[in-house]
């Protein structure tokens, strides 16, 4: 669940942030007239800034070998599923689809083995997310006209996904959607 | 000095009596589009698409107009700003607005405000004249405002060297010459200004171009999100840029705090911030796979180092400015200063979404909204309405802080932490954005749509009391006369 890890470090960023700012406007009420405020003022504004750096520096570090584009690069998918989108339907074939004509199949794929999703549109811009039996979003990629974005991913859990469209569309984009099964 | 000229005064009261009518016209729209969604209310798709798309232009363009207004009418304590460049401006963007609304509501039109290409030429249900309507009104924007930003440049120029206007002096010890902070981020935010209106003009060439070739050219989709994510992103930075300026410019002097004085190290952050700024908005494109991995790697690094001049300097200036001092409070700089902790907040939101590996579970999630209307709506909105304050103010009555005072700011916070938390919960649970209406197997959509409506109303009444306050002291600048 890694929305939910997000938005309790967001929560905590908030927290922190919330009584950081909280008691800075606390201590100007509380100040007198001789109050003289921080002191040493470039020293601290060094290490303050040197500690966002490490900081920031180790996140980037630990978060960029993780990014969808490294993910399954070196590995070889044992199933590719050609992915066509049209305003405001989506069509998922085992085979190449013909833009004049698209057509789908309905999809099913094997659990624990890496599968390679070749998106593109026919028209305008759509998003192709996915979300799992519990309506969770794991995975997406942009569906853009003139290009093919791949997207591999490896579902652990049997069952049904939903597809839907997370780029907007024109007035059906929120019934773009479409399933398949992971077996 | 020129500050007190009758004709600024009056053309600034009325920018900001207009910037704050649309303001609520369009808090109206985004609390119909939530009411919407939670089933309250039903809208054909339709309209629900026109009122996002009016509610997004509106507000991009409004919240740019304040801070220019703002800066403008500063930039007289150093150089003189021609009041014509300013009336051009404001008649342009009515002309603009008013162009708009007549292409959404007439017209149909409705992409939302990105117009990602070939949206605008595939826009089903809208009617065949508003997408050149549309760009022609694009155009009106774009001229008004690239004049307007030029103009201030230009008189920024006549009195600082381009060293200097970038405070590049400062590097040194004992410079001679001492550039006003003001100056300095002005001069960095026009830059940007001026970049993002350029890539406007070319993605308009473009868009006309493809239109009136019938099919023999077309565009690039790749590009053209290049294109118009250096604009949409840039200038909706930019014009948070612009309200810092104002912050930098006058909290000291409504604080009974001294004035920042330019150092070497708010040089250095401005200018690294100048270059941040233009190349952050690769993080639009990252789930766009066929973008070269370098830029998305360089879209997450900037991302964050965009993040270093800003908390080191801004923040931490602000900060130090206030902790353990006393601090003449007033609705001003406690608007200031708010909007500084909204500004964070969100900020911190932005980084999160700008990793790429937490972007693909929230990429287009109404985390997206969320983080940026937090540091609009709880901190450039926040910027520009305590100059509109100090504005209105200086000339007609004394700043202080009443008892009505302290209960609309209640207001203020309480509704924009419950619609912003409706925002954040919802891209947590996988809700995505700029849905009419949400699927049956999205249940937490309907539920939070209507907790977000109901605070967002609450912070519509503290706009309201703002708006009153404020509108009935520019309406006396307004009939002034000028003995």
């Amino acid at each position: 669940m890694q929305q939910h890890s997000i938005m309790l470090f967001f929560m905590l960023l908030v927290g922190i942030g919330t009584i950081f700012f909280v008691s800075i406007f606390m201590s100007s009420l509380k100040a007198d007239n001789d109050s003289t405020g921080v002191k040493n003022l470039l020293k601290k504004r060094f290490w303050f800034t040197l500690i966002l750096i490490v900081v920031l520096g180790i996140f980037a570090a630990a978060t960029l070998p993780k990014s969808p584009y490294f993910t399954y690069a070196n590995e070889t998918p044992s199933t590719v599923i050609h992915v066509g989108t049209m305003q405001f339907s989506f069509f998922l074939s085992t085979k190449p689809i013909d833009p004049k004509s698209p057509s789908g199949e309905t999809i099913e794929i094997p659990h624990d083995q890496l599968v390679e999703f070749r998106v593109t549109s026919f028209d305008v811009n759509h998003g192709f997310a996915v979300y799992d039996p519990s309506m969770r979003l794991i995975t997406q990629v942009q569906a853009m006209p003139g290009y093919v974005n791949n997207l591999r991913y490896k579902f652990t859990e049997p069952g049904e996904y939903h597809i839907f469209c997370l780029e907007f569309c024109g007035t059906g984009h929120p019934v773009m959607q479409t399933t398949f099964k992971v077996i | 000095m020129n500050i007190d000229s009758l004709k600024l005064k009056k053309i600034s009261a009325l920018w900001i009596i207009v910037i704050l009518v649309l303001f609520i016209a369009s808090i109206v729209l985004g609390i119909l589009m939530r009411l919407n969604q939670g089933k309250v209310i039903e809208q054909s798709p339709l309209t629900f698409y026109t009122n996002m798309t009016t509610h997004g232009l509106t507000m991009i363009g409004i919240w740019f107009a304040a801070g220019m207004v703002a800066v403008n009418y500063l930039l007289q304590r150093y150089v003189k700003t021609s009041y014509g460049v300013n009336l051009f401006a404001f008649i342009l963007t009515v002309i603009g607005v008013v162009m708009l609304w007549v292409t959404t509501y007439a017209g149909k039109f409705s992409t939302g405000w990105t117009f990602l290409y070939p949206l605008p030429f595939r826009d089903l249900g809208s009617e065949s004249w508003s997408t050149p309507l549309f760009l022609i009104s694009l155009t009106i924007l774009g001229v008004g405002w690239l004049v307007w930003s030029v103009s201030l440049m230009a008189q920024i120029f006549k009195k600082y060297t381009l060293a200097q206007a970038f405070a590049w002096q400062h590097f040194k010890s004992n410079p001679t010459v001492e550039t006003p902070p003001f100056i300095l981020i002005t001069t960095v935010t026009l830059v940007g200004v001026i970049a993002s209106l350029i890539a406007a003009v070319i993605v308009i060439v473009l868009y006309f171009a493809e239109y009136f070739s019938h099919g023999d050219f077309v565009n690039d989709a790749l590009l053209m999100k290049n294109l118009i994510y250096f604009f949409g992103h840039t200038i909706a930075n930019e014009m948070l840029y612009l309200g810092l300026a104002v912050i930098y410019e006058i909290f000291g002097e409504v604080s009974d705090r001294p004035k920042w004085k330019m150092t070497w190290y708010i040089s250095l952050a401005w200018n690294c911030a100048m270059v941040f700024i233009l190349t952050a908005f690769f993080h639009h494109l990252y789930m766009d796979f066929v973008q070269p991995q370098a830029l998305q790697i360089v879209g997450q690094l900037v991302s964050y180092l965009a993040s270093i001049p800003s908390a080191a300097v801004t923040v931490f200036s602000i900060v130090a400015a206030v902790y353990g001092v006393k601090v003449r409070w007033s609705i001003v700089n406690l608007l200031f200063f708010l909007g500084v902790a909204g500004w964070v907040i969100g900020g911190l939101g932005a980084v999160i979404d700008a990793t790429i590996s937490n972007n693909i579970m929230l990429h287009n999630t109404l985390w997206v909204p969320a983080h940026f209307h937090t540091y609009n709506a709880m901190g450039n909105v926040l910027f520009s309405i305590g100059f509109f304050y100090w504005f209105s103010t200086q000339y007609v009555d004394k700043l202080v802080l009443s008892k009505l005072t302290k209960y609309t700011l209640t207001l203020l916070i309480v509704g924009g932490i419950g619609f912003l938390m409706a925002f954040y919960v919802a891209g947590a649970n996988s809700i995505p954005r700029r849905y009419s209406t949400y699927p049956v197997e999205l249940t937490s959509g309907p539920y939070l749509a209507k907790v977000g409506a109901l605070f967002a109303t609450i912070y519509l009444i503290a706009i309201l009391i703002f708006f009153y306050n404020i509108a009935k002291r520019c309406f006396v600048i307004l009939s002034a006369s000028s003995r």
